[in-house]
């Protein structure tokens, strides 16, 4: 790794927020005060970055890569492997081949990456600060652990067609804080447009898969999951929560009133929100409070209340009596999380949003999240004697009795569901 | 370390926060009624109360309980009168057959009559459906808790 100390004219990104906390790690061990800050800065922007998950395989070594990403049409791509080893890793990489990859998509020997990897994102960071993530990662034990190949179809099997993607789409770079808003704001929008890489979940894309912007955080479909809308509409975005509940979510995964993050945004919360200081998770919210509302019906849902209590469930129809078997022992019959805040579902818009599409990925695939009480677990209930009409009844009625949303061909929904989850 | 009150005591227990309850109950404290069934709050054979309610021990982190009174079979009170009736119904009328998940289904029944003192089948089935029992009991059961709800009267 370069252990060249580095004097910066900046007092880098964290700003004073992260100050503090390096201030803490480098006093008592003075002489190695500007690696260890360094190193520390890097680790608290790799994690807003949320490298690791996609540099993780399942239940495999952190950050030594080898998740699939499958996307249909095109092939796999497999997450490469960025822990130090010199050949299976990036250990021979120079710390300028290390921020041209993030920065611009581009690793040594003018390899193209494709943009599963978030670099258009990822060039709001400094060069300094990609640096800094650099020499965490070098402190990562180094993994002799191979990447499979890519298995791409020909087009996209070629990375130079990359050059023309990025002419299109390609990376922005760091911009210059807008002077006419709060600081609050200026940070908010580079850890959600930066690191965060919000948008490239939550934003539309345009035919060629690129960023739709003028839908920016507009809400978007990803893996099977809806992304929901993050813009301030009342009714299908974010437009009703109150701070404290958008900020309780971002940085525990659930907030009393709009349930529990699951897929894709429970490894988002688990891995990256959650280690974000209380004034980073408020510059996010307040960034994304000033997002223009924008209106997708596939985000409308409105709330019904049930009664409460066990004895509370009717028995009238198939799916309220699965429901009372095998769902009300965690969420009861009104929603509220019987033995744990993250088993309240309450008012989580996955219970009747987009013909409940959510709400049928986690019946099919389960869901879990690491929290600081452990990881918090959403079994799934595919087998166990639960036909897929059985899930589309349990669906259903989760759809009619919490919200006033309209099932429509659920039992197919399903079967795509169970389709799609399969290895 | 947690601090559980569990049967009208204080325990201080020496486990990490997301032991569930049902390892605490069993393994440290060796509290044996309730049983372990299915580990993933599917099954009610670890049915306790907490505050009254019942709720899943295999569950159940303790680091999440708090203040939560928690009440196993062991500490029911002989002088309380909706457990006197349920555990008297159960045995006029002989509702155990092998008995593994009847600890659970007990505690469910006590939760359901002190909420509703006089349910009808639907609440019955509503309330008691996440209890499972292999050996097919549920019928008995049912009747089981009119009957306890009948001496109540």
């Amino acid at each position: 790794m370069g252990k060249t100390l580095r004097t910066r004219a900046t007092p880098g990104l964290a700003g004073s927020l992260l100050g503090g906390m390096a201030l803490f790690v480098a006093f008592p061990h003075a002489h190695a005060a500007a690696p260890a800050t360094n190193v520390e800065n890097g680790r608290y922007l790799a994690r807003a970055a949320d490298c690791e998950v996609c540099h993780t395989a399942e239940g495999g070594t952190p950050y030594a890569g080898g998740r699939a990403f499958s996307l249909p049409g095109v092939g796999v791509m497999y997450a490469p492997n960025i822990t130090p080893d010199k050949t299976a890793g990036i250990g021979a990489w120079t710390d300028q081949q290390f921020v041209d990859a993030v920065r611009k998509g581009v690793s040594p020997g003018w390899k193209h990456l494709y943009p599963a990897m978030p670099y258009p994102a990822y060039a709001r960071m400094s060069v300094a600060q990609v640096r800094d993530i650099r020499a965490y990662l070098a402190t990562l034990a180094p993994s002799p652990q191979k990447t499979p190949e890519n298995a791409l179809r020909f087009p996209f099997s070629v990375r130079g067609l990359m050059v023309f993607w990025n002419l299109l789409n390609g990376p922005a770079a760091t911009y210059a804080d807008d002077p006419g808003k709060p600081a609050e704001w200026n940070r908010g929008r580079y850890l959600v447009e930066g690191p965060g890489h919000c948008g490239d979940c939550h934003t539309p894309r345009t035919a060629t898969f690129g960023l739709d912007n003028s839908h920016a955080l507009g809400g978007n479909v990803v893996n099977g999951w809806r992304a929901y809308n993050l813009t301030s509409d009342r009714q299908s975005g974010l437009g009703a929560w109150s701070d404290e509940d958008l900020a309780r979510y971002l940085a525990t995964g659930h907030a009393d009133g709009h349930g529990t993050a699951a897929g894709d945004m429970a490894d988002v919360v688990g891995h990256s929100l959650r280690y974000l200081s209380v004034q980073d998770i408020h510059a996010m919210v307040v960034y994304l409070r000033g997002l223009p509302p924008y209106r997708t019906a596939a985000d409308m849902v409105e709330h019904t209340t049930p009664p409460a209590g066990d004895a509370a469930l009717p028995q009238t129809t198939r799916g309220a009596r699965l429901y009372a078997a095998t769902c009300a022992g965690c969420h009861m019959p009104d929603g509220a999380g019987r033995q744990s805040s993250f088993g309240t579902i309450t008012g989580a818009r996955s219970l009747g949003a987009d013909n409940g599409r959510n709400l049928v990925r986690i019946l099919v695939q389960g869901s879990g999240m690491q929290t600081t009480t452990g990881v918090q677990v959403m079994p799934h209930f595919v087998g166990g004697g639960l036909s897929a009409r059985d899930l589309a009844d349990i669906a259903s009625f989760v759809m009619t009795h919490f919200t006033t949303a309209t099932p429509q061909d659920m039992e197919q929904r399903v079967r795509n569901a169970q389709q799609a989850a399969k290895p | 370390m947690p601090s559980l009150n569990i049967n009208g005591q204080d325990h201080l227990v020496d486990v990490d926060p997301d032991t569930p309850l049902l390892w605490v109950l069993r393994d440290v404290l060796g509290l044996n009624a309730t049983k372990f069934g299915c580990g993933i709050a599917q099954c009610g054979a670890c049915t306790v109360h907490m505050d009254g309610r019942a709720v899943r021990a295999c569950n159940l982190p303790v680091g999440l309980i708090g203040a939560g009174r928690i009440s196993t079979l062991e500490g029911l009170d002989p002088a309380d009168p909706v457990a006197k009736a349920v555990q008297a119904a159960w045995v006029a009328l002989d509702v155990v057959q092998c008995g593994y998940c009847q600890p659970g289904q007990v505690m469910a029944a006590i939760a359901l009559l002190r909420a509703v003192p006089h349910p009808t089948d639907e609440q019955i089935d509503s309330a008691m459906s996440a209890n499972l029992c292999r050996c097919g009991t549920y019928m008995r059961i049912r009747a089981a808790i009119h009957h306890a709800a009948g001496a109540l009267a």
